[in-house]
């Protein structure tokens, strides 16, 4: 009688356990809004060196958002940091949301155009929606621009992080715990599956591997789902025009062209945002910007596109140029033939 | 109650001042030649400023014996401004000085009020400025008739006060009055403590780069006339801009650079030569 007793209590909890373990095999249902990054581990792939540290006091995603945004945060135990940079912030130059219609590719035209239906601002540097994504930094040719610094940023979203805050917004060197933040803030930005422009197809096969995923590493769905979005951000540094009256030789929109102005030049210009040099649209402005195109000088949209300008001593809000990927040579003859259309 | 309503106000006021699609750059600077323009310092900005007015060009003190003037200060200004926010400006800066009163240290106040507007709901821009000069000439006790004789710490003093109205008809002309009223604690005999003044000044924007400015100011005294040997103080002037750094070149009539200085004591004539070459630089940091 005892044994009956004991049995018909343990057998609820058998039931109770064994429903517990089937459903958390069954748990992992992929939506549109999972992210990437949980798909990914739960197939195998290893976890980036940028996951959060947990252990750093003090950091959280709000104080990321605040030095990213504003660069100033609440210090850990009352007050305010010191501005990050007196000269910039880090959407001077990137943006925070998602800027390329397909994650694939990195096409300057797909870009702009994305960027004006979506109301953001085409800027030089790679967009920090996905950051955490990627797995390689300050790729190509900044090699060219930052010498040997970029060797440790590389593959080290950390360390990519302090090269930004200290030379790019040539700011302060950030503390652990605010570079921390900063970090918990761009894990809020990571992508989702419906940033990837998946079909219901690919859902299906992504769904199907996970529900039949037996433990180990499922390197065929990592890959098939890797290759929706670059894990890096290409640059190559091009050249202005040998003749720069002759331009690169393209015909020029000035329709596309404005939309490089209002959403690019005028991002820093425009009552002198991020620049002592003011831009607007006056015909004084298009003119003078036309009569510089041929000069070897910062007054240049050709030169000053395509080297930027140097931080120098008592005037470090420098211009980052824009590489090839971020803006094309036709664009740059787009820009001329806009200003020569507001210069007549 | 009271509070609440001047919050409102204010809440109302600060909205008004920011929340509009205002005009720009009515002047490049926050200067125009010798008087202030509507121009604010931007919020965290520091403006680092060198002023300097050179002897007269000609006429008895001007000439090749003094090589037109160049071998001959008769201001020179350092001074610093800073932003407090986008329309308070505060500075401070220490003058040679031109008139009697000499060794100045100037602290300014500047607050922007109203900004003209793109869609002409406001014309026009203005701002009150402030300023406090003090004399640190060492006393002379000495004698009596001196200015410098300073029997009270206060007589080192001298204010001014201003008005500056401006409007940017376009992108190539703007332009200002001033009214002003200027009060120095000690004047020489038969002077007078306050005096009024109504000041012009213009901008005709000649390239992105290169403007040419001008201002004048016409005191209202029975003394400061130009049969008592005084004249308005008048400049034109050419000024650059190259992105951070307005540079400007002038000549005036003016001896002094400050208000308290230039508004009571300019005693040169232009059609005697009396009129001198004079600089600016102006440098913008971020802070």
């Amino acid at each position: 009688m005892k044994k009956v007793s004991i049995s018909i209590l343990l057998f609820p909890l058998v039931i109770l356990f064994a429903s517990l373990v089937a459903d958390d095999q069954l748990d992992f249902v992929i939506e549109k809004s999972t992210p990437v990054w949980d798909v990914l581990e739960y197939l195998g792939e290893p976890l980036p060196n940028h996951q959060v540290n947990e252990s750093v006091n003090d950091a959280s995603a709000e104080k990321g958002k605040d030095l990213m945004l504003i660069g100033i945060t609440k210090k850990p135990k009352r007050g305010k940091t010191k501005k990050q940079s007196k000269h910039f912030v880090c959407t001077s130059c990137h943006n925070i949301q998602k800027e390329d219609p397909d994650l694939r590719l990195s096409n300057p035209q797909s870009r702009l155009e994305y960027a004006a239906e979506n109301g953001l601002p085409y800027l030089q540097g790679t967009t920090l929606f996905g950051a955490v994504n990627r797995t390689s930094f300050y790729n190509g040719d900044y090699e060219k621009k930052y010498g040997e610094l970029v060797e440790p940023t590389r593959h080290d979203l950390r360390a990519a992080i302090q090269l930004c805050a200290v030379e790019c917004s040539q700011g302060r060197k950030m503390k652990d715990w605010e570079v921390e933040s900063v970090l918990m803030y761009l894990w809020t930005l990571e992508l989702k599956l419906e940033d990837l422009n998946l079909v219901n197809d690919d859902y299906d096969l992504i769904q199907d591997a996970v529900s039949t995923f037996k433990g180990g590493k499922d390197e065929e769905t990592i890959n098939y789902i890797q290759s929706f979005y670059q894990n890096g951000s290409p640059a190559h540094f091009i050249t202005p025009p040998e003749n720069r009256d002759a331009g690169y030789g393209l015909i020029g929109s000035p329709e596309n062209g404005k939309l490089i102005y209002d959403l690019s030049c005028m991002h820093c210009h425009e009552a002198k945002r991020y620049s002592f040099f003011e831009l607007d649209n006056s015909a004084i402005t298009f003119r003078y910007l036309k009569n510089n195109f041929t000069k070897y000088a910062h007054s240049s949209i050709y030169q000053v596109a395509r080297y930027g300008t140097s931080p120098i001593p008592g005037k470090k809000a420098y211009m980052p140029q824009y590489t090839a990927e971020k803006m094309s040579d036709q664009q740059l003859e787009d820009l001329r033939a806009y200003i020569e259309k507001m210069a007549e | 109650m009271k509070c609440l309503s001047i919050s409102v106000l204010l809440f109302c006021f600060t909205n008004f001042l920011f929340s509009q699609d205002f005009t720009r750059q009515t002047f490049k600077d926050t200067r125009v030649i010798n008087t202030h323009s509507v121009e604010t310092v931007a919020k965290r900005k520091l403006d680092v400023r060198i002023g300097h007015r050179f002897g007269d060009l000609a006429g008895s003190g001007g000439g090749w014996q003094s090589f037109y003037g160049l071998e001959n200060a008769a201001d020179i200004m350092f001074g610093v401004e800073y932003g407090i926010t986008d329309n308070i400006t505060v500075g401070l800066s220490r003058t040679k000085g031109a008139g009697p009163l000499k060794k100045l240290i100037n602290t300014s106040l500047k607050y922007r009020f109203f900004r003209q507007k793109k869609d002409e709901s406001m014309p026009v821009t203005m701002t009150a400025f402030g300023l406090w000069s003090v004399s640190t000439m060492k006393q002379d006790t000495s004698n009596s008739e001196v200015l410098n004789n300073f029997p009270e710490f206060s007589h080192r003093f001298m204010y001014s006060v201003q008005l500056l109205i401006a409007r940017k008809f376009s992108n190539v002309f703007s332009f200002q009055v001033i009214p002003s009223y200027t009060h120095r604690n000690l004047v020489p005999f038969n002077d007078t403590n306050n005096l009024f003044s109504l000041g012009f000044a213009m901008r005709i924007q000649l390239s992105k780069v290169f403007g040419i400015i001008a201002d004048a100011t016409f005191p209202f005294s029975d003394l400061h006339t130009t049969e008592n040997g005084y004249y308005p103080p008048v400049g034109i002037g050419l000024e650059i801009d190259t992105g951070g750094h307005i540079f400007q070149i002038n000549f005036t009539n003016a001896r002094g650079i400050m208000e308290t200085d230039y508004i009571p004591n300019t005693q040169s004539d232009w059609s005697k030569g009396q009129f001198r070459l004079g600089f600016t630089i102006s440098r913008t940091f971020n802070l």
